[in-house]
């Protein structure tokens, strides 16, 4: 790591090379409009050469106000704002938040409702790391594997076109249940997918994940120690990728999911360095395949019931009190705070999002860096500005 | 060290162009008439021909690409998938407005396109399309090829410098970087077909590897063991030299927006996208000519005297070279792309001294050759 | 290669043959696969030509049921943007509409304005592809007919005539009762003077 931060010359990008010649490093902008920023994110970079001296990362491109729009509309209509934080994972989104106004009202979704849940996070988990390897890929150079990973994901959007009518934005999982029983047939097509998938997921990791430029471009590339990854509050594969066993749908159980028997994948240095951004994919890569169990499992011991709540209408007045949840986002720990009046409208809603909080460490990992592992680093932290900025 | 020549006919003289064009123009004229009119038709030739090429290439890798991505590339221009889309992106090049920035260093930024794709024609002279198919027999040939080819070099630093431009200037001194540290791979794996025929003329090696069944071509020689490995550190030293995926960093898009031609566009644009694929297409003759027999076939020399000869020869050197091309698209779609010290460290690391390697063994090769059957 | 199974120990092999070894093989497997599907048949479809079909519960563009519709506002205010906007004149039951639109600016496709309606009357289409030149037509009107229809017209004339005949049957009846009480009333007195 490049020692900029202790002499205030070399803070400032100059340096002393030989024959006294004074040089400045060179300050680039990556972004906001950038193939490798998956999205509006702006970082500042500072380099010397190839090598990055400096990194500063500049939010807020996006900000939509979502939680101060959370604070003016009933709690059902904040629903479909959830499905645009993290566009990619809606349903967990969706997920998240219902379950921190179920806390709040004191309530819990029928069994059937539950396992439908579990087994739409999970589905939503798979296709958020398809995008998430598949861009991962781009951002090294490779493009086909992104093709492969969308068509698989494709596959996904049909089976959430199937049950909730949307593509990518659900509002399909709600306080007390869900919007409606999934439709016939909708099982077996599930079932169909976990078959073709466990089939095709050896390519992306044949073509892309073992290839041996992919390798080299992400073993010991943005080492993320234990302790930085805690120290940042990092969460999901970036805190996995890190080597620390953490796993909310394990070790805060919630839904039916201490009914399944599955792993918590954690990364080992598998290519490198414990943490560096091979690790990262590979958590990533391995998480699908048990994703893929767990909807199986699912499938197996689900049974017919009622999908909503009884008490709960689409008008909903929590007792006045304050939740927090937080689950298992494809990217993190999503959690919500809520605080409630009794009113209508919530008091205060605050948004914990993954994403936002695995960027700050990149800030860290860049200094010292070459150019192209920018791309290769903020890949690996798989952000997706609709979170970071909300 | 003189290689054993093949049974084939010894190395034919002199420059088809030269004797047409002596043969159809009046006698007694100066020699500089003579060498400029020969100078505008191979010129008209090769730039007709790297135009068509370029054309076709763009069409075949968006296809390639379009299919190894289980998707189906331009379908709409033109009725049949799309044929006419590069016609049609050719025009729109050539009618968009030619912006330069004011900001620009604006002689070397109009410069540059010009240096590129020059060195790129000039490089096409030294190339046998067929037996005598050559602008100029040059007995250096292969030596021409690869120093006029590493002046494009020049036209890129000047595009990326000229562009004021940080990401520019980037993938200039990438390409800088990365071109000077692998034309030494790159030369030295043409040693090993240029110790086995003996020339450093494509010409000569053409005609060297003729034969009935193709089984003088040098992958299919005595020395197919050293043939196959030289071909394939040929093969990856001429992807960093023409700036093709694994070794796209000069232009790398997910780094460096679009690298040393992200300023440009209309028909200075266009420039270097036909000097990529001329460079693409010569360096995968250059390949065809020392390894896969030039534009020999098997059968093709039971026409020799005909009219079909010429014509099929000059067919079956293009179709092989293209193929060599697809294979670069190929590969171009399937890895991913390296980092710029990595891309040093394989070079110098690598394929110089694998290169090296080689060299021993093909020149033991010889010498084994030469006492055990005394040549 | 790819196992479904976790690999069992770290694979960091890094020696110089290595190296080669794992470039040459890696870059033939993922060759293979890449060739495999040049000639595979492609996954996308020629989207304006051939579009696929949406399934039933497809949220697209919406469609009312305007003759069941009773004007109650429940789909507006369930609305979390506020797109959906109406206007009508109440004729006793029957309902004078002047528009129901629905601004697709604004329209999200949450479907949170088709649960609570109590006449089960808007619903979410199939139509999905919203492109146009001009701004304004992102506000769609949803009604088939303004104004009142020959229908409504009759039943209202029929429902005024038959409260006309209703107010003329009770002024009548009222008329008679009067007339009758009337008759009745003078009559009592003139028992009691006599």
């Amino acid at each position: 790591m490049a020692n900029s931060t202790k002499d205030p010359a070399l803070r400032a990008g100059e340096r002393l090379v030989e024959l006294d010649v004074r040089t400045q490093d060179v300050e680039i902008n990556m972004g906001p409009q950038h193939p490798a920023t998956h999205g509006v994110l702006r970082v500042l970079l500072r380099a010397d050469g190839e090598i990055l001296t400096g990194a500063q990362s500049h939010l807020g491109y996006l900000h939509r106000c979502a939680e101060k729009i959370g604070e003016k509309v009933d709690w059902l209509q904040y629903l479909p704002y959830t499905d645009r934080y993290d566009y990619l994972s809606a349903m967990n989104n969706n997920l998240a938040y219902s379950l921190a106004v179920e806390k709040l009202l004191g309530v819990e979704a029928p069994e059937r409702a539950q396992f439908i849940r579990v087994i739409l996070a999970e589905l939503n988990r798979i296709a958020s790391h398809l995008v998430a390897v598949g861009t991962y890929g781009m951002d090294i150079g490779a493009f086909t594997p992104f093709f492969y990973a969308l068509r698989e994901r494709e596959l996904l959007l049909d089976i959430f076109e199937k049950i909730c009518g949307a593509r990518l934005t659900y509002s399909y999982i709600r306080p007390g249940g869900l919007m409606n029983d999934a439709p016939a047939g909708w099982l077996e097509q599930v079932k169909a997918f976990t078959e073709l998938f466990d089939k095709k997921w050896g390519e992306y990791w044949d073509l892309l994940v073992d290839s041996k430029i992919f390798v080299e471009r992400t073993a010991n590339v943005g080492v993320v120690s234990e302790e930085l990854a805690l120290a940042w509050g990092c969460s999901g594969p970036m805190l996995r990728g890190s080597g620390v066993d953490w796993d909310l749908r394990r070790d805060a159980p919630h839904l039916v999911y201490d009914r399944l028997d599955f792993e918590v994948i954690v990364g080992r240095g598998y290519r490198g360095t414990v943490g560096d951004c091979f690790d990262r994919n590979y958590v990533r890569m391995y998480e699908m395949v048990q994703s893929n169990r767990m909807i199986r499992q699912c499938l197996e011991q689900i049974e017919d019931g009622e999908v909503q709540h009884p008490d709960v209408g689409l008008l909903l007045r929590p007792a006045p009190g304050e939740a927090y949840v937080g689950i298992e986002n494809p990217r993190g720990e999503l959690g919500h705070y809520l605080v409630s009046d009794g009113s209508k409208i919530a008091r205060r809603l605050r948004v914990r999002g993954p994403s936002f909080c695995n960027l700050a460490v990149a800030e860290h990992l860049l200094p010292g860096c070459m150019l192209a592992d920018a791309a290769a680093i903020i890949g690996s932290v798989d952000i997706v500005i609709g979170e970071t900025d909300r | 060290m003189s290689a054993a020549l093949p049974p084939a006919a010894a190395a034919p003289q002199g420059n088809g162009l030269t004797e047409l064009l002596g043969g159809l123009l009046p006698d007694g004229l100066p020699f500089w008439a003579l060498a400029l009119t020969g100078a505008v038709v191979s010129f008209a030739i090769i730039f007709a021909f790297i135009a068509v090429l370029a054309m076709f290439a763009t069409w075949l890798e968006r296809k390639v690409a379009g299919h190894i991505q289980v998707r189906y590339g331009p379908m709409r221009t033109g009725a049949w998938h799309g044929w006419a889309q590069a016609l049609a992106d050719g025009v729109k090049l050539l009618i968009k407005e030619d912006l330069v920035l004011t900001s620009a260093d604006k002689p070397l930024f109009k410069l540059a396109p010009m240096v590129v794709l020059s060195t790129a024609l000039a490089a096409f002279v030294a190339l046998p399309f067929g037996p005598n198919a050559i602008v100029a027999d040059l007995d250096l040939g292969i030596y021409f090829i690869i120093a006029i080819s590493s002046i494009t070099t020049f036209g890129v630093i000047m595009a990326g410098w000229g562009s004021n431009n940080k990401w520019s200037l980037y993938g200039a001194m990438r390409e800088a970087a990365q071109v000077a540290s692998y034309e030494i791979p790159l030369g030295l794996s043409l040693m090993m077909p240029v110790m086995y025929f003996g020339s450093l003329s494509l010409n000569h090696a053409g005609a060297m590897q003729s034969g009935w069944y193709g089984m003088h071509w040098y992958v299919f020689s005595d020395a197919f063991w050293i043939a196959i490995p030289s071909f394939a550190l040929f093969f990856t030293a001429a992807l960093a030299e023409t700036k093709r995926a694994p070794f796209d960093l000069p232009e790398s898009e997910s780094e460096l927006v679009a690298g040393f031609h992200t300023e440009y566009s209309g028909i200075r644009f266009a420039f270097f996208f036909m000097e990529e694929y001329a460079a693409m297409y010569l360096m995968s003759a250059v390949g065809t000519a020392l390894w896969f027999g030039a534009w020999n076939f098997p059968g093709l020399s039971l026409l020799e005297g005909t009219v079909l000869h010429a014509p099929l020869a000059v067919a079956a050197f293009v179709t092989k070279s293209l193929l060599l091309v697809f294979v670069m698209m190929w590969v171009r779609w399937t890895v991913p792309r390296i980092r710029i010290d990595q891309v040093m460290a394989l070079g110098y690391k690598y394929l110089t001294p694998l290169c090296l390697l080689m060299i021993l063994l093909a020149a033991s090769w010889e010498w084994v050759k030469a006492i055990a059957f005394g040549a | 290669m790819a196992t479904l199974q976790e690999p069992a120990a770290p694979a960091s092999d890094r020696s110089y043959w290595g190296n080669v070894w794992h470039a040459v093989k890696s870059t033939a497997v993922g060759m293979g696969i890449t060739f495999r599907y040049l000639w595979t048949k492609p996954f996308t479809t020629q989207y304006p030509d051939e579009r696929l079909p949406v399934d039933g519960r497809y949220r697209g563009i919406h469609y009312l049921e305007q003759d069941l519709c009773i004007y109650c506002q429940a789909c507006a205010k369930a609305c979390p943007v506020d797109c959906i906007d109406m206007g009508a004149q109440r004729h006793g039951k029957e309902l004078e509409w002047e528009f129901f639109s629905i601004d697709y600016q604004k329209c999200m496709f949450c479907e949170l304005c088709v649960y609570p309606c109590p006449k089960d009357c808007i619903h979410m289409g199939e139509q999905y592809s919203l492109v146009t030149e001009d701004k304004s037509d992102f506000l769609l009107e949803l009604t088939s007919w303004q104004g009142l229809t020959e229908e409504q017209k009759l039943r209202i004339a029929e429902a005024e005539a038959a409260k006309a005949a209703k107010k003329a049957a009770a002024a009548k009846a009222k008329a008679a009762k009067e007339a009758a009480e009337a008759a009745a009333e003078p009559a009592e007195p003139e028992e009691g003077k006599e």
